[in-house]
């Protein structure tokens, strides 16, 4: 019987990791997942106030040693505010003179879904989240996802009512990204296994310099030549660099703090559609 | 363990809440930066319940369901909670189990041991990446937050499925045998006299 059950993983395990998105098992395992759907968002909402309780006691501990943090960084998101509304006034308008939609919060092009998170994954490696909305709402593999603080990762696999999200803090998942400044330095940002706090950029060049507190965005990058492009759109805030260092090689690594909490994610936006991408919309 | 129809029912729906707890409940705790493997912990309660093979079985069903319900690559759960399932079955074969402290004990090592598995088995399908350090103290703090849970969650369990455990239910039945056998020998004595 042992011997059965630990053949039979195996069987399992190769078939499922070899096969494609399109095999039998993977459609199986996406048609229990449907039925099981209903079941994981009754649990994640009637389990919501134990679990509101208990992050209100961590939250209320934590919070002790965060004040002075909270003054310092206060005083700096003002003086970026301010520079900010002046970029927010001269992109309204260009984006007046272009006649786009001024209303639209997701990128160009782009119809959000907006999604509450029903599972999350207890692995140490591994970081992904199950959302409540699936291909019948228009969800499809790769779109990109992300929540009010910057982006939160890519969907993998897609029920048609459910999909699982690959955050960024996910070491299988590399983000193309660029140094918010302009003609800002490129390169991946990407997680270590078992640290899911901390991302680490990795920069083409060693010539561009970077300093701590500089934002990261997406590259959103495309190439119709290779047909090849990016997952993400351009422009998403992933994270600030809290750590930069020369290096002696021909990039540089520095450490990016993300903006998403991803622990305390509970509704996510996804974005549908959008224009087409080389070697994505296929 | 009896297994009846009513027990794999209950063995079933156990599975089930315990799957959706940890997806749903338990994933999202975050207890010195480490979430518990709430499964894990009743798998190896019902193996140290029910022996080697109730183990094994309830952990590779577990294991299935939990990659269904989180969309990961089938049978990599499965084949870690079965090797707990197992384990903690085996350890119930060969010793006496005279305190929730054994089964917490066994509980929290399993739990170790699973996560160094998890760990272990996505760094080698599909993971390149280098490792932080922090991977080993996070799965000791796993160990040691299923050592805790199991305290309540082994009476609990064993008050579940009380009818169908043979140590359990054996003095039941010894006592309804015994009854008939002792009122034929006093009806035996009476007849003498």
């Amino acid at each position: 019987m042992l011997v059965g059950l630990i053949v039979g993983s195996l069987i399992l395990l190769s078939a499922h990791f070899s096969e494609a998105e399109s095999g039998p098992l993977h459609v199986i395992q996406r048609a229990t997942a449907t039925v099981l759907s209903p079941l994981e968002t009754v649990a994640n909402a009637a389990l919501k106030p134990v679990r509101d309780l208990i992050d209100w006691f961590d939250e209320t501990w934590e919070a002790r040693g965060e004040n002075e943090d909270l003054k310092e960084e206060l005083a700096e998101v003002r003086t970026r505010l301010a520079e900010a509304e002046t970029a927010n006034a001269e992109n309204e308008d260009l984006r007046g003179l272009l006649d786009l939609d001024k209303d639209e919060l997701a990128p160009y092009g782009f119809e959000p879904v907006t999604a509450r998170v029903i599972t999350r994954t207890p692995s140490l490696v591994n970081a992904t989240v199950g959302v409540n909305a699936g291909s019948a709402d228009g969800v499809e593999v790769d779109d990109a996802v992300v929540a009010a603080d910057g982006l939160v990762g890519r969907v993998t696999q897609v029920t048609s009512t459910s999909a699982q999200v690959q955050l960024i803090t996910d070491p299988r998942n590399g983000v193309s990204v660029a140094v918010a400044v302009p003609d800002g330095p490129q390169g991946i940002v990407s997680a270590t296994a078992g640290d899911p706090e901390e991302l680490t950029l990795e920069i083409f060049s060693n010539d561009d310099e970077v300093s701590d507190d500089q934002y990261v965005v997406t590259a959103g990058w495309a190439d119709p030549a290779t047909e090849l492009s990016s997952a993400y759109p351009p422009n998403i805030a992933v994270g600030a660099i809290t750590e930069s260092s020369s290096s002696e090689f021909d990039f540089q690594q520095v450490t990016v703090d993300p903006f998403v909490n991803f622990q305390e994610l509970t509704h996510v936006q996804i974005l549908t559609g959008g224009p087409e991408r080389p070697g994505i919309d296929e | 363990m009896i297994l009846t129809r009513w027990i794999n029912l209950r063995l079933g729906a156990i599975v089930l809440a315990a799957v959706l707890l940890q997806v749903t409940f338990f994933s999202y705790l975050l207890i010195f930066g480490v979430s518990p493997d709430f499964v894990v912990v009743v798998v190896s309660v019902i193996g140290l319940l029910g022996g080697a093979v109730i183990g094994a079985v309830t952990g590779f069903a577990a294991g299935l369901l939990l990659d269904v319900a989180l969309l990961e690559t089938l049978g990599v759960s499965s084949l870690v909670l079965l090797s707990v399932g197992y384990l903690a079955g085996r350890y119930r074969e060969s010793f006496e189990i005279d305190s929730v402290f054994a089964p917490a004990a066994v509980t929290g090592a399993l739990a170790l041991l699973a996560s160094a598995g998890f760990t272990t088995l996505q760094l080698t399908l599909d993971v390149d990446t280098s490792v932080s350090g922090s991977v080993v103290t996070d799965s000791i703090v796993k160990g040691l937050l299923a050592f805790l849970l199991a305290y309540p969650m082994y009476p609990l369990i064993r008050r579940a499925l009380r009818p169908a455990l043979v140590l359990e239910g054996a003095p039941a039945r010894q006592s309804t045998r015994t009854a008939p056998a002792s009122r034929m020998r006093r009806s035996v004595a009476g007849g003498v006299r």
